[in-house]
């Protein structure tokens, strides 16, 4: 069976050049549902850049597939519908909205076919979802709390409470641990194993090591733009080039 | 046929408008350099030191904003000249500080907002202190015609050309050349770099609002020796003024000076062909304004995403909007009020809580696209007037009954609103705005007042008649029957009833999403395009209903009912009543032009232009203090009275389930400076 067939994410030779310069060289990237998956590399690999083309807002070439159906020529918000959900290294919620609003965007995002019911459909709140991936990401009681009163942490946590909301068969989470304390990552990191188990795959980028290294199923690392690195976490403390690259010291210094 | 001599004279003539479009533009190019403000006054700035230099010149009289001075005998051409320049600068200052600055980071929003209100102060303002006529203006380059190439060209026009591409570079060597202006370019870059180079970003605004407005003036005065001044045409002629400012990516000065003098040699073309038997009678109006649109229409598909937006320091946020609610108390109050109140008046009264409820109606359309969608139209009034043309058209000519055509006219100012929706997929801010009022214009003057497309009287429009209930708001001396009233409110009801279905709907919440983060709105699924277009799709079907009532309240249409100024007035209203809410709306409609406060503070006393200086004055003053308008201040002041009454402290009502931080969860804040 092809690859393409497969369940879960796959995206091939992802290419990405900023006025020449390689940002994203043929990155290949598999995450299979259920399992979280780690991207990691220093600042500027472009880890970034291949969450913006595989959800479809730089234009890129290579191939996006997910579960079975082809993705990389679709808009943004119809690679959203198809499952494919990202959140956004600076949160970017809808600031001017409550936290369940920002969620209903995602779980009903409107259109043409719902103009008719919001005229003369009956009501309902969807209040069940709403609490449910609140209750996923830990914010069960900031329902009504305006979006911009919330910290930058928390913010984050709603956008991946708005990435799960609708149909979701990956997420691709941007840095969503940065700005939480170590006790929250490590209740994040809990969370995220349980949003994984549930169905969706999960991609994981972050600088927190420990979070990284410590939740995920299997490891990506980039530098200059490429894949130098693929494995599980403990293959990955083990490579010379990633501790080469990425993490400078031996990892038994920053983990743990 | 014309021989080849007559183009060259005709383009050498169109030289004349050129220079004046240089000057504008220049004027333009300077002050968005230095502020990031795009300031559509800056026409009517510059109109009113040619309207001194004018005055100066007739019989003397040296006329401010207030008072003025009589000069014992007209001072010579030079001293005109440079008490006009001088009013210019003194403008120009003041625009800065009252203006510009405290706008200068606030969301594009509150920045166009604010130059519009300028805009229609200024045009006020001139009507009242030099009247709204035409007044001819004393020759300040003389005629004398010179042979360019053989042929006997005027050198009037030529002279103008050199002076203002002139003036155009002594701009550039300034920003090029000087400290300040570099300090100015970088400024434009990052407004710490141009702290770094000592200079203060403000001052350096001031500098170029002054120069800007000082060259505008003197692009003005030149143009109204050979046009005549008239307080409208000069408003507008920022427009096709703009179109040569984006055509030079809104940075080059060599693009403004070849861009400029081509439009208006293009334009004096135009003038030239259009007059051969050949053309078509229905294109010959409004050519001038139509080509201005094309060009803007061509530059923003061609370039669209790569014309530059200047970088500043975005901290502030557009007015909060709540989502509505349908309360059967209010709603009951409301509507049975507002019959009650037609009811109980007769005549002017009546007729003006009339005009203020179809009034609501075209603030709501802005409530629509600007307070929840967030995009900047200006081209409103033009939706409702195509409804009503259509309706005047398809009423009388084919007979349809009330209800339908109605309806009918209103989808045809959906798909209006649908097509000017496409440059909103590409642009937005202040270029919308250029592109939604060029549009607004090109249709007013080619559609609206096109003789062979609507006969000078007016197009009349039949009566309303529902199962042979006669609904018109005319029969014999009553000037404003009850019928007409209650047909205007049940429309009017039923229209707030669609809004507000839509706006607390998913599809209210995904245009909020838009306006608020258009990358994060797609991640989250939201059809980026497909909301824009309902959005202008409900606006312009708002605005369009409006329209075939102001056709059935006249009786007739006419191309006054739907100017490009009647528009913005309407803008200046609807967002001192609050932009945001239905409640701005209704706030709008009560203090619109005609409404009901108009019409009772007109039998007070006779207000001609003032009225127009104190909406253009309101709109700005409440862009920069309460961007969420008069109804988003009551709503505030309530919900603090609300508060105090349970004893609780602040915002313990509503924030019981409000997580730790940032515990200030008040919503109606609009607090808006940073």
């Amino acid at each position: 069976m092809p690859v393409e067939a497969e369940a879960g994410l796959h995206a091939s030779d992802i290419t990405v050049s900023y006025g020449g310069v390689l940002a994203n060289d043929r990155v290949t990237l598999d995450v299979t549902p259920g399992q979280v998956v780690g991207l990691i590399g220093p600042n500027g690999a472009g880890k970034t850049t291949f969450v913006d083309a595989v959800t479809g807002f730089t234009a890129a070439e290579g191939q996006v597939w997910l579960a079975g159906t082809r993705l990389d020529e679709l808009a943004p918000h119809h690679r959203r519908a198809a499952g494919l959900s990202r959140t956004w290294q600076s949160g970017e919620l809808f600031s001017n909205l409550t936290v369940a609003e920002n969620i209903m965007v995602a779980a009903r995002p409107g259109g043409l076919r719902r103009v008719w019911h919001d005229i003369f459909g009956r009501r309902d709140r969807a209040s069940d979802l709403v609490a449910n991936v609140l209750r996923t990401v830990g914010l069960a009681d900031a329902e009504e709390t305006i979006a911009r009163d919330l910290t930058l942490g928390q913010q984050k946590l709603v956008g991946v409470a708005r990435a799960m909301a609708g149909r979701c068969g990956l997420l691709l989470l941007d840095e969503p641990a940065a700005g939480l304390d170590s006790a929250e990552s490590a209740a994040f990191a809990e969370r995220l194993r349980a949003i994984a188990a549930d169905g969706p795959g999960v991609l994981l980028i972050d600088h927190d090591m420990s979070l990284v290294l410590g939740v995920c199923d299997r490891v990506y690392v980039m530098e200059f733009g490429k894949v130098i690195f693929a494995g599980t976490p403990a293959q990955a403390r083990r490579d010379p080039a990633v501790v080469a690259a990425y993490l400078g010291v031996p990892m038994e210094a920053s983990h743990d | 046929m014309w021989r080849v001599t007559t183009f060259i004279q005709f383009a050498v003539l169109g030289l004349g408008l050129g220079a004046v479009y240089v000057g504008l533009a220049t004027g333009l190019l300077l002050v968005h350099r230095a502020t990031g403000i795009i300031n559509f006054a800056q026409g009517a700035m510059g109109m009113w030191g040619a309207y001194v230099f004018a005055q100066l010149q007739v019989d003397g009289t040296l006329v401010f904003p207030v008072g003025q001075l009589y000069l014992p005998e007209p001072p010579g051409v030079v001293l005109s000249l440079f008490i006009a320049l001088l009013m210019g600068l003194l403008l120009g200052i003041l625009a800065h500080y009252l203006v510009f600055r405290p706008v200068r980071h606030a969301p594009v929003l509150a920045q166009v907002v604010v130059s519009i209100g300028l805009m229609v102060a200024i045009q006020a303002l001139v009507v009242i202190r030099f009247g709204p006529n035409n007044i001819a203006v004393d020759e300040v380059v003389p005629r004398v015609d010179i042979a360019l190439v053989g042929v006997a060209v005027s050198g009037r026009e030529l002279v103008m050309a050199v002076l203002m591409v002139g003036l155009a570079a002594l701009v550039w060597v300034y920003l090029q050349f000087t400290r300040a202006g570099s300090a100015t370019r970088a400024a434009a870059e990052n407004e710490r770099g141009a702290a770094l180079m000592g200079f203060s970003p403000d001052r350096l605004a001031g500098f170029a609002i002054m120069l800007s407005t000082v060259i505008s003036t003197a692009a003005v005065i030149l143009g109204s020796s050979i046009t005549g001044l008239n307080p409208e045409n000069y408003t507008l002629i920022v427009v096709p003024a703009l179109a040569v400012l984006l055509l030079a990516r809104l940075e080059s000065i060599a693009l403004v000076c070849v861009g400029g003098l081509a439009l208006g040699v293009l334009q004096s073309e135009l003038n030239l062909v259009s007059t051969s038997e050949w053309w078509p009678t229905w294109a010959k109006s409004g050519l001038d304004q139509v080509v201005p649109f094309l060009i803007v229409m061509v530059i923003l598909f061609a370039f669209g995403k790569r014309l530059p937006s200047r970088g500043s320091l975005q901290t502030v946020r557009l007015p909060d909007v709540t989502l509505p609610r349908i309360r059967l108390l209010p709603a009951v109050l409301l509507i049975g009020g507002a019959a009650l109140a037609v009811s109980l008046t007769s005549g002017q009264i009546r007729f003006g809580i009339t005009s203020s409820m179809i009034m609501m109606l075209l603030a709501l359309s802005y409530v629509v696209i600007t307070g929840y969608l967030g995009q900047i139209s200006l081209a409103q009034l033009a939706f409702a007037g195509a409804a009503g043309f259509t309706l005047s058209k398809i009423a009388t000519a084919w007979g349809l009954p009330f209800p339908l055509a109605v309806l009918l006219s209103s989808v045809v100012a959906i798909l209006l609103g649908m097509l000017v929706a496409l440059p909103a997929f590409r642009i937005r801010g202040a270029q919308l705005a250029i592109t939604t009022m060029a549009a607004a214009l090109a249709i007013e003057r080619f559609v609206f007042g096109n003789y062979s497309l609507t006969p000078p009287e007016g197009n009349p429009i039949a009566e309303p008649m529902i199962g042979g209930v006669n609904f018109a708001v005319r029969e014999g001396r009553d000037l404003a029957r009850l019928e007409f009233s209650v047909l205007v409110l049940v429309v009017a009801a039923l229209a707030v009833l669609l809004f507000i279905r839509l706006a607390s709907g998913d599809t209210g919440r995904a245009f909020l999403a838009v306006r608020s983060n258009e990358r994060a709105a797609a991640s989250a699924g939201i059809n980026v395009r497909m909301t824009k277009l309902i959005g202008f799709g409900l606006s312009a079907f708002i605005a369009g209903l409006a329209g075939c009532l102001i056709g059935y309240s006249h009786g007739q249409l006419s191309a006054e009912s739907f100017e490009v100024f009647v528009g913005l007035q309407i803008l200046a209203v609807a967002y001192v009543g609050g932009i945001t809410s239905f409640g701005g709306a209704l706030v709008a409609g009560l203090i619109a032009p005609l409404g009901i406060l108009y019409v009772v503070l007109h039998q007070l006393f006779e207000m001609g232009n003032y009225y127009a200086l104190i909406t253009g004055i309101g709109l700005m003053i409440t862009a920069i203090l309460h961007p969420s308008g008069i109804a988003g201040e009551v709503h505030r002041a309530i919900a603090a009275l609300r508060r105090k009454q349970r004893g609780g402290p602040a915002g313990a009502g509503t924030a019981d389930a409000a997580a730790e931080p940032g515990d200030d969860p008040s919503r109606k804040d609009p607090s808006h400076a940073s």
